[in-house]
């Protein structure tokens, strides 16, 4: 997809003008909220699970290059290929290459934030091979040409007449009710899935003592797409693996019931390496791909690199009062709410996020729901920090400066107002770059009476 | 490995290497794991009976069967129920439990390619695990033991033998390592909590998007 974060701004001041969009991001993230809610409260000895499930992402951060070379060698020896990725086009160059070996002309997908980070759909069309998403939500947003709009639920923003018109136009499939359309996808991809050549999934998580791939979902296609089809190719970003089994299984005790509020989501598949002698289905060949893609710098930032714990539960986005407001579309990338800003402003180009890091509140509302205690605010900080660090605005600066000594900065304040009482002026002045960019986004305080002059007036009507 | 991605590989190690020389983590030690509650635990209640108030939201249906004839009926049943005319099924693992008497006029597909096995109507499989915290049944893939009979139909039915009562999911390093064959983990274990299912479309759940739409478990009660 088209990388639109540069537009952030605009894009979500349109997003905070759409009615209808508010009213959908109100129903779905108060739906995930109360799910989620309702699973913790029953959840027996939740922090205890809550700091193992930290305390397993954060040791395979502190152990990544050894992990990942024991993965792979754990792969290798359960009869996996394993593939090094440093960026999205040497992933999509491997990926193709796998298809184009396999003579692949259906390609069937599972749901993945991956793959879209490394565009890898069009790569493979160019194949000349059909590729369909097969999670009901992925297919209905690649019918519609548009990008996900939420981690776990990425055609949320999509009414039922929305899935209607679009399987009519699309398929020719005429349907009303919300399981009707259901069961018409289910005929239309159960074709697919039955035809497929390959299938091409992401990982949850992938164990480094195992060398095993392990994937969750709900609706059954990542199952499909590992059973049916003769080739697996399961791309994984880097910091997605684990060091043992038992890791994992502290994880998976944690992540359905802070994404879906679902003790355990309907299947999770642990696949390590291909079909074995006298099995009847499986794929015959299993790849992983590890991707990088920029995140390898970021584990040298004591700070950031936090970010790289996430392992997608998607509980933050509800929860965020920008996110409420101007859902995942406008944040110009496939990654949205806090986890997604981080994201996108650690894995593209500085130039293109500027903006991000400073559409947040700091509410901490990220913070308190992260099952894994990632402190999105202080990352948040930092990266604006940073952005401000190469050559951001000087009047924020200066203003920033003023505001550490209250004494300069009523000095300066007043010195302003008392040419520009409104501080409506300010922006108009010439010579000053970045002045208007800095006012147009703030909003002043309204003029008040000072205190003392206030007290003063009161006493005299007294008097009076 | 091509010599593109050798290169790939070796930069990427060492800029991961590089990375956490220079910020060394400071990793604090976990707390230990709450206890599980035990399978056998008479103050939490009969293990069965708390496998199936687990599955009840998930409209799954425990049957419970004393013996082998007592399970095969259930199978029978459920196919009745189900208006199936096909299965498929697991061979060794559910042998003995005279399946096929019980079903004889249904017509039985054997294990091959997806194809042929997306005309069964139901799938009957056989748990390894039945992890009682989560109600979710853990089958594990082998020879006789396809992983499409637990997928493709539009029913699928798993027979839960007593010995497979196992608290939740901690339980699932020693389930793969019990697996094992010579020393190789099982290509494929699954965990299959309740039927497949969607929200995707206005979050209203629908059951059985690609995977069954319905699940029934029979708890074989007996030991051997």
């Amino acid at each position: 997809m088209e990388v639109t974060t540069r537009h952030f701004r605009q894009s979500s001041a349109r997003a905070c003008r759409d009615v209808n969009l508010r009213a959908v991001l109100d129903h779905t993230t108060r739906y995930f909220q109360s799910k989620r809610q309702a699973s913790l409260e029953t959840f027996e000895g939740r922090d205890a699970h809550f700091a193992r499930a930290r305390a397993a992402r954060l040791n395979a951060l502190s152990r990544l290059p050894e992990l990942l070379e024991q993965l792979e060698a754990n792969a290798i020896a359960a009869g996996t290929i394993v593939h090094w990725a440093a960026d999205a086009a040497e992933a999509r160059a491997i990926i193709v290459g796998i298809a184009k070996a396999a003579s692949a002309r259906v390609i069937v997908k599972g749901k993945s934030m991956v793959t879209e980070e490394v565009a890898l759909n069009p790569a493979l069309e160019e194949t000349g091979a059909e590729v369909w998403e097969t999670d009901l939500g992925e297919f209905i947003v690649q019918l519609a040409g548009e990008p996900p709009s939420h981690i776990i639920a990425p055609a949320v923003h999509k009414s039922r007449q929305d899935v209607v018109e679009l399987f009519a136009e699309k398929l020719n499939l005429h349907g009303e009710s919300i399981p009707e359309l259901t069961l018409l996808a289910r005929r239309a991809l159960r074709e697919k899935f039955l035809s497929a050549d390959m299938g091409v999934t992401g990982a949850n998580m992938a164990v480094a003592e195992t060398g095993s791939v392990i994937l969750v979902e709900n609706e059954g296609n990542i199952r499909m797409s590992t059973t049916c089809p003769r080739v697996h190719v399961a791309l994984m970003s880097l910091e997605k693996v684990v060091a043992t089994m038992e890791d994992a299984a502290d994880l998976l005790r944690v992540l359905p019931r802070s994404a879906t509020g679902q003790r355990m989501s309907s299947y999770v598949s642990v696949l390590t390496g291909p079909r074995g002698e006298g099995e009847t289905d499986g794929a015959r060949e299993m790849h992983l791909v590890i991707l990088d893609n920029g995140r390898s710098e970021v584990l040298a930032d004591p700070v950031l690199r936090e970010a790289l714990a996430c392992f997608r539960c998607g509980a933050c986005l509800n929860v965020c009062p920008v996110y409420q407001t101007i859902g995942g579309h406008a944040y110009g990338w496939i990654y949205s709410g806090p986890i997604g800003t981080l994201l996108s402003s650690l894995l593209l180009p500085r130039s293109e996020t500027r903006d991000l890091p400073f559409g947040c509140t700091l509410c901490g509302a990220c913070k308190r729901t992260c099952p894994l205690s990632i402190d999105h605010p202080k990352l948040m900080l930092a990266l604006r920090e940073r952005t401000a660090g190469g050559g951001g605005n000087p009047i924020g600066a200066a203003h920033a400066l003023l505001a550490r000594h209250p004494l300069a900065y009523r000095m300066a304040v007043g010195a302003a107002r008392a040419v520009d009482p409104r501080l409506d002026l300010l922006a108009r002045l010439p010579g000053l770059p970045g002045l208007s960019r800095f006012v147009d986004s703030r909003r002043p305080p309204e003029l008040k009476t000072p205190f003392t002059a206030r007290r003063r007036k009161k006493t005299q009507k007294e008097r009076s | 490995m091509s010599g593109a991605a050798t290169e790939s590989r070796a930069a990427i190690l060492a800029t991961l290497r590089k990375g956490v020389a220079a910020a060394p983590f400071a990793v604090p030690a976990p707390p230990a794991r709450p206890a599980s509650v035990s399978v056998t635990d008479s103050v939490s209640g009969d293990a069965w009976e708390r496998l199936a108030a687990v599955l009840a939201p998930l409209e799954v249906r425990l049957r419970m069967a004393g013996t082998r004839a007592e399970a095969a009926k259930h199978v029978a049943d459920i196919a009745r129920e189900r208006h199936a005319s096909t299965y498929t099924r697991w061979d060794t693992a559910l042998d003995g439990l005279g399946l096929d008497e019980a079903l004889s006029s249904l017509t039985r597909l054997a294990p091959g390619c997806c194809q042929e096995l997306a005309q069964a109507d139901l799938g009957l499989a056989l748990a390894h695990g039945a992890l009682i915290e989560s109600g979710s049944m853990v089958l594990v893939a082998a020879p006789g033991q396809h992983r499409a009979a637990s997928l493709l139909p539009p029913a699928s039915v798993i027979l839960v033998p007593r010995r497979a009562l196992l608290p939740d999911v901690s339980y699932l390093p020693a389930l793969l390592v019990r697996h094992s064959v010579n020393g190789k983990l099982p290509a494929c274990l699954n965990l299959i909590t309740g039927p497949s299912s969607t929200a995707d479309i206005e979050l209203v759940l629908v059951r059985g998007v690609h995977g069954p739409g319905v699940l029934d478990l029979v708890g074989l009660d007996w030991d051997d």
